[in-house]
């Protein structure tokens, strides 16, 4: 991601631009009968509600370069949208394009709902992309999704509270250990805040075990009920009423961790950098930092991809599309200049956009967190093995479990879904 | 399998009609039954025997299904997860049923009179019926917070310490509870006005001139002539309890540690969350066969104690 | 004095019912960010009507309102329609098999509405109606709710009502119009409002069956309010506030002219 890319990214983005267009008039030949314009339906979920408009610059933009392609865009919360697109899927009127993020992908791509874009595209240039992002929407070596957009888990803080407590601030070197000292000296329960806030959930829990030196699974069977799943487990579970507030506390409050760090009484929250934009206003000074590790730096990304229908009638303007949607300049530049994310893509110069933003003032972070992921374990069965976990992970957190036999019964659950 | 709820005063068979009179009745009946039955037919009965034939099968909605037979239903069947789904499912029922019926009906008879402000206090008793779920849980989940909800600031006034409410498994059903009757007070309220109303003034006005007292009155008077009311708000709402999801779905999605997993959560889960939407079905056909029966035993106990005029 | 008991009573419990409505209303006043805390306040600085302006410029606030009102009103007007004609032919026709229609009917209520959905839109996909008004309306014609609340008014109808009809020579089309929709106007009006009602909040189906813009209803256009990592409650709460009030509108109407007149004629 660094060097000689930026030149090679030049290129590719103009060579881009150059194959966009030329689908677009290979389709014009194509169907020269219908004269007319191929419709071409996109399924997301990330766009509404802040982004409509963003999105709709950039079909804008695509359909210039395509003026026979006419991207119509359909969107649907993130609660929901699986809903949708199952039941479409099984009514065989599943959109043309649509949107997965990384834990969705494997389930979608292993039961051949999706198109081989690779194969679709006819160009093997992917040089645009960033590699890690491109690698994780493999499945059997085959392409089935163009990496979109990513956002990263940094350690935001709340500089006044570390400073009024004489606490220095935290750096990219800290562990866990730096972390927890620190949050207990900053938790101060007579004036309700607290040091610490890190949801005890799947999430956290396969990323603080990547930082602990384990393994979720391997070869088919889950691995991580080990001691260092315990030590991870453990990281979470133990801050919960210590140096953050218990779920009776929370009280199922909506948005209660924002509103809380909002508020100033939160010194260090485990959060993504989409918060970002709802922090302009806040009436102290903070900042983000890589999240520490244990024996090993992790940073967890969310990764979104645009797939294309198997069964769509327009692989070609589907590939086109999903490329310029994740790839192209003018989404790149939109997605920057809106915070919508980051854009996957391997040319630093448009990255460089993100860090102009003065606040926080290390957005470097975001980028350094990049040079050691985490990404989920993904299975067929993903959504009842995050939910299995979860929960066994709360059961501990309130005291109803120990650590040991929580990890126990996840570990047989997942097991049995691998199985 | 028969459901005849013959009123008492209706002859119980049909006089023998000429052929053509049989015809013209026959059509007449039509004529008043297929504007329902044709697309109850069409939008409900197919979808369900669809479902019914998806329950013979594995299917997570996105590959084709595979015939499995009756595995689906072996497998709930033995499954611990189904048994705890019914009995949290009954439990809400246990406790839903009498709260929501009693305060509804205390409701409707204190708001039957003429007071003032009347037509004002049925509106307000209305306004959680038509709030959405989505507002009422955030709402219930503040009030019943274990650390800084009201109810608790409440109890520990009286120098007791309040319950984890909906953060404790042992009181999550509760709160649930307590929350849905809150709800629907003024669904079943406004039902039994219904009912109420149509009660005539002069049977209880009579029943006065003899003497009889006020609870004489209602217990005598206007409880058999509302039973037509309460046997519809007791078959809707055991119907609809057994089908409860909303409230779960946006309060405690089944938890806390699956103790409020009802059935209809679990069927949503297994449908779109976890795409095992033959087990989904199967599990909904279990369900349909307890509320049937439920329902038929009602439907049959009627006659012993529902007066239709 | 036990008059005056009873008032408390009524006014304490209104309080309780009302509260949650007037939270929704004071957190959709309040600025994005300062909702929902613990304690709650009540008197929250920089209140004013942005969260309903963001309500207007998020969603095509206007198309969509007029598609859930329309929508739910034709709902209405087909569910009182058939659910009244079915509840006199359960009440007053008997014919062989009624109790086992009757049983059919409610047994279509039994089987929840999650397992229908994808069927159902398989069923419409092979009518080519997906993504129509249609669809949307189409399983909302008839009611087996209605039928069954309905058939119960009907029988508490007594019967010396119409056996007078029939002396006079009138048909049951005409018992059914002039005799017996009259006196079940209060189960009708009550009926009234939980179709359109459910019409109104009804979500899961239409989330599914509609995916253009241009046919959205309410609950969908709200659901869209909720981001994939963080929500405006605020606006939420505004949407809610606003999808409340065509309810009470009509809830209010419908006892006004509708129940009210039954109880001031004295007939019942």
């Amino acid at each position: 991601m660094a060097g000689s890319a930026r030149v090679a990214a030049a290129t590719l983005i103009t060579a881009l631009l150059a194959t966009a267009c030329s689908q677009g008039s290979a389709t014009r030949t194509e169907e020269p009968a219908a004269g007319g314009k191929v419709t071409l339906r996109y399924f997301t979920f990330s766009a509404a509600p802040d982004h409509v408009k963003d999105l709709d610059t950039i079909v804008a933009a695509f359909e210039k370069e395509n003026p026979t392609v006419d991207v119509q865009v359909e969107t649907a919360p993130y609660d929901q949208y699986f809903t949708k697109l199952q039941t479409s899927i099984a009514g065989q009127t599943a959109p043309d394009t649509f949107e997965l993020n990384y834990e969705n992908f494997v389930t979608y791509a292993g039961a051949g709902s999706l198109l081989d874009l690779g194969a679709a595209g006819g160009d093997t240039d992917t040089s645009g992309y960033a590699t890690e992002s491109l690698n994780a929407f493999k499945h059997d070596g085959k392409q089935f999704a163009l990496p979109a957009s990513f956002s990263t888990v940094v350690l935001l803080y709340n500089k006044d509270l570390f400073e009024k407590a004489g606490v220095p601030l935290p750096t990219a070197d800290w562990t866990w250990a730096d972390e927890q000292a620190a949050a207990e000296k900053l938790t101060d329960k007579g004036a309700k805040v607290y040091g610490d806030f890190q949801p005890v959930t799947f999430f956290e829990f396969y990323k603080a075990l990547k930082q602990a030196g384990g393994e979720f699974m391997s070869g088919g069977k889950s691995t991580f009920n080990s001691p260092q799943g315990v030590k991870a487990a453990k990281w979470l579970v133990d801050k919960v009423g210590k140096t953050m507030p218990t779920e009776a506390e929370i009280g199922g409050t909506a948005d209660f961790d924002t509103n809380l760090f909002k508020s100033g009484k939160l010194a260090m929250w485990h959060n993504g950098i989409w918060q970002f934009a709802g922090l302009k206003d806040v009436p102290f000074e903070w900042d983000v930092v890589v999240e520490p590790g244990d024996s090993q730096k992790a940073s967890a990304v969310f990764h979104n991809s645009v797939a294309a229908s198997a069964t769509t009638k327009h692989p070609r303007e589907a590939y086109a599309w999903a490329k310029f949607l994740s790839s192209s300049n003018v989404a790149a530049t939109t997605r920057i200049a809106s915070s919508w994310e980051l854009p996957p893509v391997s040319d630093q110069a448009v990255l460089q956009g993100y860090l102009k933003d003065p606040v926080p003032a290390n957005r470097q972070a975001v980028f350094d967190s990049l040079k050691s992921i985490a990404l989920p374990p993904v299975i067929a069965r993903q959504q009842e093995m995050q939910d299995a976990v979860t929960q066994e992970l709360t059961e501990a957190a309130a005291g109803r479990k120990s650590v040991e036999e929580a990890l126990t019964e996840a570990a047989s659950k997942v097991d049995a879904l691998l199985g | 399998m028969t459901l005849t709820e013959t009123p008492p005063k209706a002859p119980a068979r049909q006089p023998v009609r000429p052929p053509r009179k049989r015809l013209r009745y026959a059509l007449t009946v039509a004529v008043f039954l297929l504007p329902s039955a044709v697309p109850l037919l069409l939008f409900t009965l197919i979808p369900m025997a669809g479902s019914l034939w998806t329950s013979l099968h594995e299917w997570n909605l996105i590959t084709p299904m595979k015939w499995v037979g009756l595995d689906n239903y072996a497998r709930l069947l033995a499954s611990e997860e189904t048994r705890a789904a019914f009995g949290h499912t009954l439990y809400f029922i246990a406790g839903y049923l009498p709260l929501v019926y009693a305060g509804g009906l205390g409701l409707a008879m204190l708001l039957n009179r003429a007071m003032r402000g009347r037509d004002v206090f049925r509106a307000i008793y209305f306004l959680p019926v038509v709030t959405s779920w989505v507002v009422v849980a955030l709402l219930w989940k503040w009030l019943l917070n274990p650390a800084s909800g009201i109810v608790n600031w409440a109890i520990g006034l009286i120098g007791l310490e309040g319950p984890g409410w909906w953060t404790d498994p042992g009181w999550a059903m509760p709160s649930i509870i307590l929350a849905s009757a809150w709800k629907d007070l003024g669904f079943v309220m406004i039902i039994l006005l219904a009912g109420l109303q149509a009660i005539p003034k002069e049977y209880v006005e009579a029943a006065r001139v003899d003497g009889a007292n006020a609870w004489q009155r209602f217990r005598r008077i206007t409880l058999p002539l509302l039973s037509p009311s309460t046997f519809f708000v007791v078959v809707i709402s055991l119907i609809n309890g057994f089908q409860v999801f909303d409230q779960v779905h946006v309060m405690t999605g089944g938890g806390p540690a699956g103790a409020t997993q009802v059935v209809v959560e679990q069927v949503y889960n297994l449908t779109f969350k976890y795409g095992r939407a033959g087990e989904a079905s199967a599990l909904s056909w279990l369900l349909f066969a307890v509320v049937l029966v439920v329902t038929l035993i009602q439907v049959r106990g009627q006659r012993r104690w529902v007066n239709y005029g | 004095m036990a008059k005056a008991g009873k008032y408390v009573v009524v006014v304490l419990g209104a309080l309780v019912m009302l509260f949650p409505f007037a939270w929704a209303v004071i957190t959709s006043l309040t600025p994005s960010g300062a909702v929902l805390q613990t304690p709650p306040d009540f008197t929250p600085d920089g209140a004013g009507l942005g969260a309903y302006e963001r309500l207007l410029e998020t969603m095509p606030f206007w198309r969509i309102m007029f598609n859930s009102l329309w929508i739910a009103v034709a709902s209405t007007v087909f569910q009182l329609v058939t659910s009244s004609m079915a509840a006199y032919a359960f009440a007053r026709l008997p014919f062989p098999g009624r109790g086992a229609l009757f049983a059919v009917y409610l047994a279509t209520l039994m089987v929840p509405l999650q397992v229908l959905v994808v069927p159902l839109f398989i069923e419409m996909r092979t009518f080519n109606l997906t993504d129509t008004y249609f669809a949307v309306l189409a399983p909302t014609i008839a009611s087996a709710f209605g039928v069954f609340l309905l058939r119960q008014a009907v029988q508490q109808v007594p019967k010396e009502f119409d056996e007078a009809a029939v002396l006079d020579g009138a048909g049951h089309f005409r018992i059914f119009a002039l005799v017996v929709l009259p006196l079940i106007r209060p189960a009708l009006a009550t009926f009234a409002v939980f179709g359109f009602m459910a019409s109104w909040n009804s979500y899961l189906w239409p989330l599914v069956i509609i995916r253009s813009p241009e046919f959205m209803t309410l609950p969908l256009g709200l659901a869209n309010l909720h981001g994939q990592f963080t929500t405006e409650w605020n606006v939420v709460m505004a949407g809610s506030v606003v999808s409340v009030v065509p309810i009470l509108v009509l809830y209010l109407f419908a006892q006004k002219h509708v129940i009210a007149s039954v109880a001031q004629s004295g007939l019942k």
